[in-house]
């Protein structure tokens, strides 16, 4: 393996990595901005309910609270600021086991088992309305890991909703934000999909889409979205990188790669909505073109050649929302044509041509919104190319299932048991990494403490 | 001059204060009325109130009477049952008596949905009981209360269009006495599960 291309693989397993543990997204602000139980919006947290897509598409605006107001004399509104502001706090305690310790980083021995991250992760959100038809998802996270502050998921809206002559509602609007599909209104598009949390300290998988949470406040997108008497979603954008923690402008020195131009972004959805089932399907993709960073030191100028990433993928959400029983289903596979102009010209990998496959489906059950778990399947595969994803096997398949168990005393407070198995990781189901560690190794338990108020 | 810049003050701290003159031909209260209606009850009871999602009633067309009462029962948290308290409190919590009337003014001028047809024989066996009632169980006939037609009279809502799925939940809410009303708590009673589905489909038929 040579340098470069480990400096590569470190710099994507990082990536995915931080993708895998979703920082997510439950908002008590929006329950005391509209005085509604988090039931209204979410099945539980933080999937959602018909009404909380609407009311997301609807610009995060819709409050029952007293209204601070300003009005020119000709009675034209210039202000109309909530009383309160719209704050919240989420607090993530967690605990993980590996089934074998990961290796020491520095000597020949193992590192210690059994993790605790105190906190895990500790969000502080405004997310509510800023005026009238326009809101905000601001997220401010500090993570044990990194054990820094930093920016999170944002999501600022404007929305409107015009009736149709026949009174059928087209909500439009503008969402600027950071991490594509965050803007989404289903849970099975990456961002706020299953897991909603996971282990910062146990092995993820380790290669991913990039529209996949691998740019993931790594970029700034501006997005124009229509939904269509609450069922036919549409929606267009462009993002640009916006790096956090690197002085710009950015150039061939940037960590993680610069985006060339604009990436573009679509977004197509069907929803129905029967009795007390909601079915959705739909499509979804983005076209980077990324130019490789290749590790400090082998800077690529921002210009000339770049790898291009095409990602198409598509998605299902089947909810049953009883008055005991709840049941959901999401699924979506994303599909990556890699062209890497950039990275095959210096030589950094076998092939021009590259793909990967993502699938991911799981099931969730909850009984009165107390007691629930999911299981689900995760599958990545993809064509050989063993200097390009730098791992002895030369594939990035890795494979497993994950089953969750929750017990929320209230609505607001999630007590969480995660088990993941892995069955293939990096191509291989045994001595994946050379140094005799299997994919079974990584089987992780992962107990977590889940506080939003 | 100075008589607008005053009206101007006045109109600026009514709306600063969400105050709105208890007036059905006031202005304002029709405006903010209609602003609500559409922009923030709209997203679950449909912008002119005719619902998509049968866990939120349809109200155009319904009783200003009736819906002036419950606005008033979840502004008060008086009405129990489930959705009102995670749905309603909180949205009505605010609600000054004025925009309540104006609301319940626009919803009650909203033309009321078209019935739609289900199982007819499902249908026939809920006409039988709305009409005449179920004697042996001391259920009375429905129509007495919401009317022949089921577009309610006086306090007593309409009926006709709503989702069947809504109607089903009150009822059992009445029998359980999470919606605390004695009248249909008595009603509700004597009905099995099968015959309150039948009755609810026959509402949802109606036009």
């Amino acid at each position: 393996m040579t340098t470069l291309s480990r400096t590569l693989a470190g710099a994507l397993i990082a990536v995915t990595f931080s993708a895998m543990a979703p920082a997510a997204f439950a908002v008590p602000s929006f329950a005391r901005q509209t005085g509604m139980a988090c039931e209204a919006c979410h099945t539980v947290w933080p999937e959602l309910t018909h009404f909380g897509r609407m009311f997301k598409a609807s610009g995060y605006v819709i409050d029952n609270l007293k209204q601070v107001k300003g009005v020119t004399p000709q009675r034209d509104e210039i202000l109309e600021l909530s009383s309160l502001p719209p704050l919240s706090l989420m607090v993530q305690v967690s605990g993980t086991h590996l089934s074998n310790p990961l290796p020491d980083s520095a000597v020949n021995a193992k590192s210690q088992n059994g993790t605790i991250a105190f906190p895990q992760q500790i969000s502080l959100f405004y997310a509510g309305k800023i005026a009238p038809h326009v809101g905000a998802f601001i997220q401010l996270t500090y993570a044990s890991d990194s054990g820094t502050i930093g920016i999170d998921n944002t999501d600022l809206r404007y929305a409107n909703l015009k009736v149709l002559p026949d009174d059928q509602s087209l909500v439009y609007g503008l969402s600027l934000n950071n991490n594509p599909t965050i803007q989404d209104l289903w849970n099975s598009t990456p961002a706020f999909g299953f897991p909603y949390a996971a282990s910062p300290s146990a092995p993820g998988v380790p290669y991913g889409a990039q529209i996949d949470g691998a740019r993931g406040q790594d970029v700034a997108g501006l997005s124009a979205y229509v939904f269509w008497n609450e069922s036919l979603y549409g929606e267009l954008g462009m993002y640009r990188s916006a790096k956090q923690g690197t002085a710009g402008p950015l150039d061939s020195t940037t960590a993680g790669g610069v985006l060339k131009g604009g990436a573009p972004y679509w977004r197509f959805a069907y929803e129905h909505n029967f009795g007390r089932h909601s079915i959705e399907a739909g499509v979804y993709g983005a076209t980077f073109e990324i130019f490789p960073d290749f590790g400090t030191g082998f800077g690529k100028q921002l210009a000339g050649p770049a790898d291009k990433y095409q990602d198409v993928a598509e998605d299902v959400q089947y909810q049953f929302i009883g008055e005991q029983h709840l049941f959901s289903f999401e699924a979506t596979r994303i599909h990556e044509a890699q062209t890497l102009n950039a990275t095959f010209a210096a030589a950094a990998s076998d092939s021009l041509h590259n793909d990967l496959t993502t699938l991911r489906a799981f099931g969730t059950y909850y009984y009165k919104r107390k007691v629930g778990g999911t299981v689900g399947y995760f599958s990545t595969t993809g064509s050989t190319d063993a200097t390009f994803l730098a791992n002895p096997s030369g594939q990035p398949d890795t494979k497993g299932w994950i089953a969750e168990v929750n017990y929320l005393p209230w609505l607001n407070a999630k007590l969480s048991l995660q088990y993941v198995n892995y069955s293939k990781y990096s191509g291989l189901r045994s001595n994946y990494d050379g140094a005799g560690r299997n994919a079974g190794d990584n089987n992780t338990i992962y107990a977590l403490v889940w506080l939003s108020y | 001059m100075m008589k607008r810049s005053l009206t101007a003050i006045a109109v600026a701290c009514a709306l600063a204060t969400g105050v709105a003159r208890a007036d059905d031909s006031d202005p304002i209260a029709r405006a903010t009325a209609t602003r609500l209606a559409v922009g923030v009850c709209g997203t679950c009871h449909g912008p002119r109130g005719i619902s998509q999602q049968p866990k939120y009633p349809r109200l155009a067309g319904q009783n200003a009477n009736y819906l002036t009462a419950q606005l008033k029962a979840f502004r008060g948290q008086t009405r129990g049952d489930p959705d009102a308290i995670g749905y309603m409190w909180g949205m009505a919590g605010n609600l000054e008596d004025s925009t309540i009337d104006a609301l319940a003014q626009y919803y009650a001028s909203q033309p009321a949905i078209v019935g739609r047809h289900a199982d007819p024989a499902l249908v026939a066996r809920g006409k039988a009981i709305y009409e005449e009632g179920l004697s042996s169980a001391g259920v009375p006939a429905c129509a007495a209360c919401h009317g022949p037609d089921a577009h309610g009279i006086g306090d007593f809502p309409r009926l006709a269009g709503q989702h069947a799925q809504y109607v089903l939940k009150q009822l059992n809410s009445f029998q359980t006495n999470m919606r605390n009303v004695a009248v249909m708590h008595g009603v509700a009673q004597g009905l099995k599960s099968d015959e309150m589905s039948a009755v609810a489909a026959f509402l949802e038929a109606q036009p």
